[in-house]
């Protein structure tokens, strides 16, 4: 008999983690087959235009160029032909729907050349009027992207549904509250994008894939039908897979173009998508607008709920479906409510095409929903975790879309998070600008998604060496679910979990499953390795019991080894029986299969279970900035029975922090349907920083459907983690927000709103500031159009370069001599980390770069007694570890560990950080803006998303200075020294830039150093950005200068604000006429901000402002008083 | 251009493109493809490299530059034979999942170690903020870092 706990319920250690944390593990991008190309894919820059011609010529005209591929190649396929809903070709035909969509493909035999090919392409196109928001694109008379069967233009998917009498349900009500929520998009950033090696063999007739693929099966499928041949010719092999969140689900169309243009070159062909390209083609999850009504009875009872909501499909239809209906679970099954309605649209927008990403739209279907089960407990005058635990599901419940609800512990989880949070203390005696939240969660285990079921195989095989082989097409994507796999092999034929070995994702040694999306795969692959396990355990005995002449039943499996119990003769380890039986070969199936749901309503019970959870969070806001940190999370989770505690605390933690970015970072910016935050600096992932203590217990009470007990858990962590913060930061400001991410902008703002003071700005200070409101004013309606229009025939080309050549002068007087080369674009390069992020991104287009890295005439620090003289080319590393130099000048040896990140500080100079081009994102992402293509094109902050912009100061440009080096600098009254080679020239730091990004220097001057006056150590830097490291939102510099015991100097400088480093002349005048009281300081702060003419999404920047100005002043002023007795003379020799 | 540099102790000889990155190098021209890419921007860590004794991303490294120089990888910290002290530390607290940060934040911490005996949690924070992890929430990271550390000391 099988002894339960031997395998499961054991930490079993990832089994890949040998080869991954010694970096052998070969992931796709890191394959290199004999004779393999490199493929890159010319994506459209319009967000919806007519293709009229597509030349593919010049680029099979470069040399090394094999194969180039357009929609014409692609028969009359669509991608994604299984469902109904298919719309979608794998490279655009006629016409192109989003920025971003695939064009037209080339191999070639580097990856710069097929880049290079690529771009070579000319491409005619007719811009289309485009739509982007859904409730615009349902309205009439939107531009027209696509429509569903029987549909209205724009309109995938409509379904409505009303269960249990929702008007009588709201007739009936004591307390009705209501709201509007939405989100915009956000991607699962998988730390590897998309890749795909393919290979055809001509004479075989046959094509393998290695693919980062959460499903083999699904990407087999649609390759065999792009190709046009039978399923069984194509093969999907086995790599590690760096990352899935549901963003390597299905099939991306990278592996349908790869595999199509491999066979048309006749040789492999490999394709890595960049960063941006994964942000632009890779999909991401959807955007959604929800109105959402509950209505309570006086006793709490919630009669009804409806659902109102606009699904942001993009351009096709991928997960689109899936989406509605895993959004419309949630609306009638979590909590106890007598009646649900929904009536969900699935809309067409020129957008990127909605994918899935983890939890499915769950997190943000449950904030709309825990936010109002918050509210409502607030009038019923009811706290809210018990009031959670009344309406909480119960075992034996049936919800009213007919879900039957067997093992549920949300009672018992909603206490133990409670508990493990502190909540009666927390809620009881709230900690100023602290709060705690509560949320739960509904996941099903496992859903029945497929005509066929949600079916599992694996294949078990004993090997000739004793040890087996489990062989799986559900992918691994990091999750640990092949180590659970074995465990699950192991605990049936009680083997040691190291004698099972698990091979993933070969379709050609394992039968089919549909890979890992959904939770499914320790729920329902689960269900078959437990089932191989006993195949393996039956074929082994009745072979061994035939040559033992014993009945079968008699033979036992323990101990690793299998025998007559008590009889030593009739005893075999696991090599034993191999070398006695040879190899043996088993399958295991498992299927959940259910009657299907109505297809129209989604009615009925569709899981074999439920998993539910708690999870509370307890936040601390920071009221001046808005920004909010996470201090703790505690997850409860019903997880049935746990096979693996470390691999499932490791879901936790992930999903969590994951939610954390959700709740408050993440959202893709979007400019006329085109991403321009598609960076990791701009689009804000959660850094180490952000990590918060997490606390995770799990409820077992085994669940008869599930593997041992199990339910699923993959997704689960991340369900409930932005309706937990959400609620915490509406405990801790009163504030309950209708749009998330939970920005400090939009925080800010809202604060704002309450608070009865107001910053004094005087606009009217700056004349000039009248004629900007007004051009803005003018701008949406007439400039930005007229401008776009003018721009489009007059803008500048910069030249894009994919090669470049690199010198490095022994010394700098060559290094100025070819700085200075007749007929050349050169560009001096020291740390690169802003040239050759901008050479990627179009902003640089040299033909040379001069590398002054380490000429030793930039290099060094020297402190002397009344000056301190840095080398351009020191780098921040070296500043910020110089003791010497953080006595002298703290403000700036502290400012620069703010910089970037411990590698870029490695390597990237002080001159470097003062010279590096502006951030502004609109610009980065190389649209054809008033700096970017010249006079003729418009402003696109403006009108655009301009939350990071300029808060004054700002023309026809609103880049902010984000140089953190800028502002220090200018308030030290530090000394830019330059030269031609000829002459050495001193600058004033005041007067070293003429806008942001933008210099004095001539374009053949070097910086050689910079001087900085030693004037005391009351100096001090201050910054606020939403991670460590970031570019400022705002930032100030202070010096601070007595003499004879009486304030002489304050000079303040600020950062992030303004395109230059501001000076705010009249919070100086504040300090030197009132000293240095507290009430002078926070007058002085509140002074800077004087004469600002913030642009839509930037107000915050002003509270920022004020608030680092003030905490930079009292620091200066700390430091002031810490001096002792006569210090202060140094400053006074000045 | 011609250069010769040496990776985790060999010699190489190469001829390199200008805008060729010492990760392209790496990966493409070397085979040693423990150094992942993860945005080719300096911004993920993936890429992180030993140079001279500290951390950088070999995404931003011009390999012209490298003439003369010496790198660290993954494959020169990883011991013939098992894994090294930080490397155990990893595994043992389960720190990653996909594992496609990983080989970069053994570098980070390579330097850091290298650099620092015992390392505060702050400092350990402050080395591998530039390491992005999607997977794992970064906890465990911490954690396999405080006792690798300790380890290290001892
Ligand atoms: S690949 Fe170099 S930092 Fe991301
Ligand atoms: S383990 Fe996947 S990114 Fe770190």
């Amino acid at each position: 008999m099988t002894v339960i706990g031997r395998a499961v319920g054991q930490s079993v250690r990832l089994r890949e983690a040998p080869e991954r944390v010694t970096g052998r593990a070969i992931y796709t991008h890191d394959l290199v087959l004999p004779g393999m190309l490199w493929g890159a894919i010319l994506r459209s820059p319009h967000p919806h235009a007519v293709i009229r011609a597509i030349d593919v010529s010049p680029a099979l005209a470069m040399a090394g160029v094999v194969a180039t591929l357009t929609g014409e190649d692609t028969a009359d396929r669509y991608l994604n032909y299984g469902p109904a809903f298919a719309d979608r070709y794998p490279l655009a035909r006629s016409r192109v729907r989003f920025v971003g969509e695939e064009v037209a493909a080339v191999a070639a035999e580097t990856p710069a050349l097929a880049r290079a090919a690529a771009a070579a392409i000319r491409v005619e196109y007719e811009p289309l009027p485009a739509v982007f928001d859904p409730a615009v694109a349902v309205a009439p008379g939107a531009p027209q992207v696509l429509h569903g069967p029987k549909l209205p233009w724009n309109v995938a998917q409509h379904t409505t549904a009303d269960w249990g009498g929702v008007a009588e349900g709201f007739a009936a009500a004591a307390h009705v509250v209501e709201g509007r929520f939405e989100h915009g998009l956000v991607a699962p950033v998988c730390l590897e994008t998309n890749g795909v090696v393919a290979s055809w063999d001509d004479a075989a007739g046959t094509m393998d894939i290695w693919a980062g693929t959460q499903a083999p099966f699904f990407a087999r499928k649609e390759v065999a039908h792009l190709l046009g041949v039978p399923r069984e010719r194509v093969r999907l092999r086995s790599v590690h897979i760096g990352g899935g969140f549901g963003g390597k689900s299905q099939s991306p169309e990278p592996i349908g173009i790869c595999a199509l243009l491999a066979r048309k070159a006749g040789r492999p062909v490999k394709i890595v998508l960049t960063r941006r390209e994964e942000f632009l083609g890779g999909k991401t999850d959807h955007g959604k607008v929800m109105h959402l009504r509950s209505a309570a009875a006086a006793d709490g009872t919630l009669l009804a709920r409806h659902t109102d909501y606009l699904v942001d499909n993009g351009a096709f239809t991928h997960m689109g479906p899936a989406y509605i209906s895993a959004v419309r679970q949630r609306t009638a099954n979590l909590y106890r409510v007598r009646a649900a309605g929904f009536d969900g649209r699935l809309v067409y927008t020129n957008k990127v095409p909605g994918g899935s990403y983890r939890g499915m739209g769950a997190p943000q279907i449950i904030w709309a929903i825990e936010t109002q089960v918050d509210e409502l407990a607030e009038r019923l005058g009811k706290d809210p975790l018990r009031y959670r635990q009344e309406i909480a599901n119960r075992p034996g419940d049936v919800t009213p879309q007919g879900f039957r609800i067997s093992t549920c512990p949300l009672v018992e989880c909603l206490e133990e998070a409670g508990r493990r949070i502190g909540w009666e203390e927390k809620r009881a005696n709230p900690k100023p600008w602290r709060g705690v939240g509560i949320a739960a969660m509904i996941n099903p285990s496992v859903g029945v998604l497929y005509p066929e079921g949600n079916f599992a195989n694996v294949a078990l095989t004993l090997r000739a060496d004793g040890t087996f082989l489990l062989g799986t097409q559900a992918a691994d994507c990091g999750t640990w679910q092949n180590t659970v796999l074995a465990q699950f092999a192991a605990e049936e034929l009680d083997a040691a979990v190291e004698r099972i070995d698990v091979l993933h994702m070969d379709t050609a040694e394992a039968p089919d499953d549909l890979g890992s999306a959904a939770s499914r795969v320790t729920f329902v692959t689960g269900g078959a390795a437990i089932d191989a396990g006993r195949r393996m355990k039956a074929e082994v005995a009745a072979r061994l019991a035939a040559l033992w002449a014993v009945p079968a039943e008699a033979l036992e499996f323990a101990g690793d080894a299998v025998g007559l119990p008590g009889d030593n003769a009739r005893r075999l380890d696991w090599p034993g029986v191999a070398a006695l039986l040879g190899p043996i070969r088993v399958e295991g199936h498992h299927v959940i299969d259910l009657p299907r749901a109505d297809p129209k309503t989604g009615y009925g019970h569709y899981a074999a279970t439920y998993g539910f959870g708690a999870q509370a969070a307890e936040v601390e806001v920071d009221p001046a900035t808005g920004h909010v940190r996470v201090l703790k999370v505690v997850v409860v989770q019903d997880m049935g029975r746990v096979i693996n505690p470390a691999a499932l605390e490791g879901q936790m933690h992930g999903g969590i922090v994951q939610g954390i970015g959700m709740a408050l970072s993440e959202e893709l910016v979007l400019q006329d349907g085109m991403p321009v935050n598609t960076s990791l600096i701009t689009y804000r992932v959660p850094r180490i920083f952000e990590a918060t203590e997490i606390d995770c217990a799990f409820i077992e009470q085994p669940d008869a459907t599930g593997p041992y007990g199990a339910k699923a858990g993959g997704e689960h962590s991340i369900n409930p983690t932005v309706a937990a913060i959400a609620n915490a930061v509406a405990h801790a400001t009163g504030i309950r927000f209708r749009r998330i991410p939970i920005t400090p902008h939009r925080l800010r703002d809202a604060l704002r709103r309450k608070e009865a003071r107001r910053l004094d700005l005087q606009p009217w200070r700056r004349p000039y500031n009248l004629e900007v409101a007004a051009v803005r004013r003018l701008y949406p309606a007439i400039v930005f159009p007229a401008l776009k229009k003018l721009g489009a025939s007059l803008q500048r080309e910069r030249p894009r370069v994919t090669d470049f050549d690199h010198e490095r002068p022994a010394n700098l007087a060559a290094a100025i001599e070819a700085l200075n080369r007749p007929g050349r674009r050169a560009k001096l390069i020291a740390g690169g980390t802003d040239l050759l992020v901008g050479i990627r991104q179009g902003i640089y287009g040299p033909d040379l770069v001069v590398d002054i890295a380490g000429l030793a005439e930039l290099k060094g620090i020297a402190v002397g007694d009344d000056v301190v003289r840095i080398g351009a080319g020191t780098t921040l590393a070296e500043i910020t570890e110089d003791p010497a130099l953080h006595a002298a000048l703290p403000a700036l040896a502290e400012g620069m560990e703010l910089v970037a990140t411990q590698q870029i500080r490695n390597v990237a100079t002080l001159a470097g950080d003062l010279c590096q081009e502006k951030r502004c994102w609109f610009f980065r992402a190389a649209l054809p803006c008033y700096k970017f293509g010249g006079a003729a094109c418009p402003c696109y902050a403006i009108t655009g998303d301009n939350r990071h912009h300029s808060v004054m100061g700002a023309g026809r440009c609103a880049a902010p200075c984000i140089a953190d080096a800028a502002p220090i600098l200018v308030a030290l009254d530090a000394t830019v020294i330059a030269t031609d080679g000829r002459r050495e020239r001193r600058i004033p730091m005041e007067r070293f830039y003429r806008w942001s990004g933008e210099t004095v220097l001539a374009p053949g001057e070097v910086m050689l150093a910079v001087e900085v006056p030693r004037a005391g150590p009351a100096q001090a830097y201050e910054k606020y950005a939403q991670w460590r490291g970031d570019f400022p939102e705002a930032s100030a510099a202070v010096r601070l200068r007595q003499v004879g015991g009486r304030l002489a100097e304050a000079r303040i400088s600020l950062g992030g604000v303004a395109p230059l480093p501001m000076r705010p002349k009249a919070s100086e005048a504040t300090l030197l006429r009132d000293g240095l009281s507290d009430e002078a300081l926070r007058a002085a702060a509140e002074k800077v901000v004087r004469g600002a003419l913030p642009l839509r999404d930037n107000a915050a920047k002003l509270d920022m402002v004020v608030a680092v100005t003030e905490r930079a002043l009292r620091r200066a002023r700390e430091r002031l008083q810490a001096r002792p007795q006569g210090e202060d003379e140094r400053g006074a020799q000045e | 251009m011609h250069i010769s540099l040496q990776v985790n102790g060999t010699p190489h000889r190469l001829e390199v493109r200008g805008a060729e990155t010492l990760a392209e190098v790496l990966r493409d021209r070397l085979g040693l493809t423990g150094t992942k890419i993860g945005c080719n921007a300096g911004e993920c860590g993936a890429c992180t490299v030993v140079l001279d004794g500290r951390a950088v991303c070999a995404c931003l490294v011009p390999t012209p530059r490298m003439d003369g120089a010496a790198v660290r990888t993954i494959e020169g910290v990883t011991p013939a034979e098992g894994l090294s002290p930080l490397q155990q530390a990893l595994v043992e607290h389960g720190a990653f999942q996909c594992g496609f940060c990983t080989p970069g934040v053994v570098m980070s911490l390579t330097a850091l170690f290298d650099r620092v005996r015992l390392p505060s949690e702050h400092e350990i924070r402050v080395a591998l903020q530039g390491n992005v992890c999607r997977c794992s929430g970064y906890v465990r990271l911490i954690e396999a870092a405080k006792a690798a550390a300790l380890r290290l000391a001892r």
